[in-house]
């Protein structure tokens, strides 16, 4: 059904699309914070002093008092799982054959979203401890995918 | 119209540059820091934040404004994001006008930030997406089109020499040598620098353009009270206005700019001015192209119809002149990051006014200015008079 009368013949749309590509910079922060995941296999976080937060993924600035942040620290090997979600279906809506485990997992008072792995739907619980496993070291480009996914530590 | 007083107390800005490694975060947060720096503010003092920032496309992020929120000093904050595309940078220092002039808030932070440089190949092609899709968009038209058509006609109607229009490009690209921020500032430049630079569209020239530019802005607005507290030397904000014209091209004046002309005299009557030529002292108008600033001078009322060009044969527009004309280098010197490239003209009267514009100080204690930008669809107009 539509809303007007319409002359059957007449064109019924003009077909186009709106093409973007991108090139982001990681920025200051996260230069280094991606060079450290990629050349050392570590999560690195930034710390506010005034306002006691260690922000991960690392930043340049503190967004409370908007002080630079000099003091970069290892965020450590063990996260844990602040919450989760099992995906059933892709970006499109298509029926995906297994679930996959999305956490956020909490490091300093920050954190990542991405995935679990080696890990049983029936075992997942919140708070549980997970590590990231990373790609081998020669095929890590600098990229938050450098990280396979987080599984339980034992 | 029981409206406050309101004073620009602080400011701050990013160097433009041609692409940046920074992110929008960080820009937004290195000119909010220069800013609360310049005034010796923190951000708790900071009541409401304004954020000025053009297409999403360019940063390839939409809801952009979200995204820089913490850069911009927003956290836990009321926050706002304005947007008419090129007018941008002039219309979010209105809206933090008006957070203030209202009442509602004591302070606002105002930040415009652009990051050209992420969109790939070339940031023109962002633009194609703004037209409309069933009319133009086929035709494959990008900004430089229509910047040609429109100078061409311009051009055409009042006689105007593209030799005498290259003298625009010239003195702000001089008076960009002196703008520590500058991307694009020749000291040298001349007159045949200009017609001899590549043809992008007829009459366009690559030296009638300014470059897209990486960049952040950021300014401190304060009521009153606060900002007698906060310095001697508050520069108020006087005026302001802004105006939209048909957004539909062919309907619209290509030859004088009715929006500009309907948004200054909104913003003239506000501050008391009724002779703009006797009581401006510096103009600072959008200049992304050099025949625009000429365009915009004319709608400012700051020259005839067709006539803005002798403010730069005669010498009234130098940095010397009796009107001195984007003595910031506008964007054809300093560069064009947008929403930033607007609100690099408030800073620039802010600091002129101050006396604190270093080697592109303005000789004379200028008292008031006007700076103005242009944008959204080729249509629209944005006012604020600034004085002392
Ligand atoms: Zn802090």
């Amino acid at each position: 059904m539509t809303l007007l009368e319409r002359d059957p013949n007449a064109p019924v749309f003009w077909k186009g699309n709106m093409p973007v590509t991108s090139r982001y910079t990681f920025g200051l922060a996260g230069e280094r914070f991606f060079r450290a995941i990629k050349d050392e296999g570590r999560i690195l976080g930034t710390r506010c002093p005034e306002c006691d937060i260690t922000y991960v993924p690392a930043t340049l600035f503190c967004e409370r008092c908007m002080a630079e942040l000099t003091e970069w620290v290892d965020a450590g090997e063990i996260g844990e799982v602040h919450t989760y979600t099992l995906l059933f279906e892709d970006m499109d809506g298509n029926r995906l054959p297994e679930p996959e485990i999305v956490a956020f997992v909490r490091l300093g008072d920050g954190g990542l979203v991405h995935r679990l792995g080696e890990v049983e739907l029936d075992e997942l619980y919140i708070g549980m401890n997970v590590e990231p496993v990373f790609k081998p070291a020669a095929e890590r480009t600098g990229s938050i995918l450098d990280i396979l996914y987080f599984r339980p530590v034992d | 119209m029981g409206m406050r007083k309101v004073a620009v107390v602080g400011a701050g800005m990013t160097k433009f540059v041609r692409r940046a490694q920074e992110t929008g975060k960080e820009l937004s947060w290195e000119a909010v820091r220069m800013a609360l720096d310049s005034c010796e503010m923190t951000i708790d003092d900071i009541e409401a934040v304004c954020m000025g920032t053009a297409p999403d496309a360019f940063d390839g992020l939409h809801m952009k404004a979200e995204y820089l929120s913490d850069g911009a000093g927003a956290w836990l904050k009321p926050y706002m994001r304005s947007y008419v595309g090129g007018g941008t940078g002039i219309f979010a220092p209105i809206q933090g006008w008006y957070h203030v002039a209202s009442g509602l808030f004591d302070t606002c932070l105002v930040v415009c930030e652009e990051k050209m440089s992420s969109f790939y190949p070339h940031a023109q092609a962002a633009f194609l997406t703004i037209f409309d899709h069933t009319t133009e968009r086929a035709l494959k038209p990008n900004l430089l089109w229509i910047f040609a058509l429109e100078m061409n006609r311009y051009m055409h109607t009042y006689g105007v020499r593209k030799e005498d229009i290259a003298l625009v490009s010239v003195l702000h690209k001089r008076n960009a040598a002196d703008h520590p921020c500058a991307l694009l500032g020749e000291p040298d430049i001349t007159v045949e620098d200009v017609l001899n630079s590549e043809v992008l569209a007829w009459p366009v020239q690559r030296y009638d353009v300014s470059p897209v530019s990486d960049g952040a802005v950021a300014i401190v607005l304060a009521a009153e009270h606060v900002a007698r507290r906060i310095t001697d030397k508050p520069v108020w904000i006087e005026g302001v206005g802004w105006c939209l014209d048909t957004a539909y091209w062919t309907n619209r004046d290509l030859c004088y700019p009715r929006y500009v002309e309907v948004a200054a005299r909104m913003a003239y009557e506000m501050a008391g001015i009724t002779e703009p030529r006797k009581q401006i002292d510096i103009a600072e108008p959008y200049d992304p192209f050099d025949y625009k600033a000429l365009h915009h001078l004319e709608g400012l009322q700051l020259a005839d119809r067709g006539q803005a060009v002798q403010l730069y044969i005669d010498g009234t527009a130098a940095r010397t002149g009796n009107m001195p004309v984007c003595p910031s280098g506008g964007l054809l010197g300093v560069g064009n990051p947008i929403a930033a490239a607007g609100l690099m003209k408030i800073a620039e009267l802010f600091w002129q006014l101050r006396g604190e514009a270093g080697a592109r100080q303005v000789p004379g204690n200028p008292r008031r200015g006007v700076a103005q930008a242009w944008g959204d669809l080729m249509q629209v107009g944005t006012v604020v008079v600034m004085g002392r």
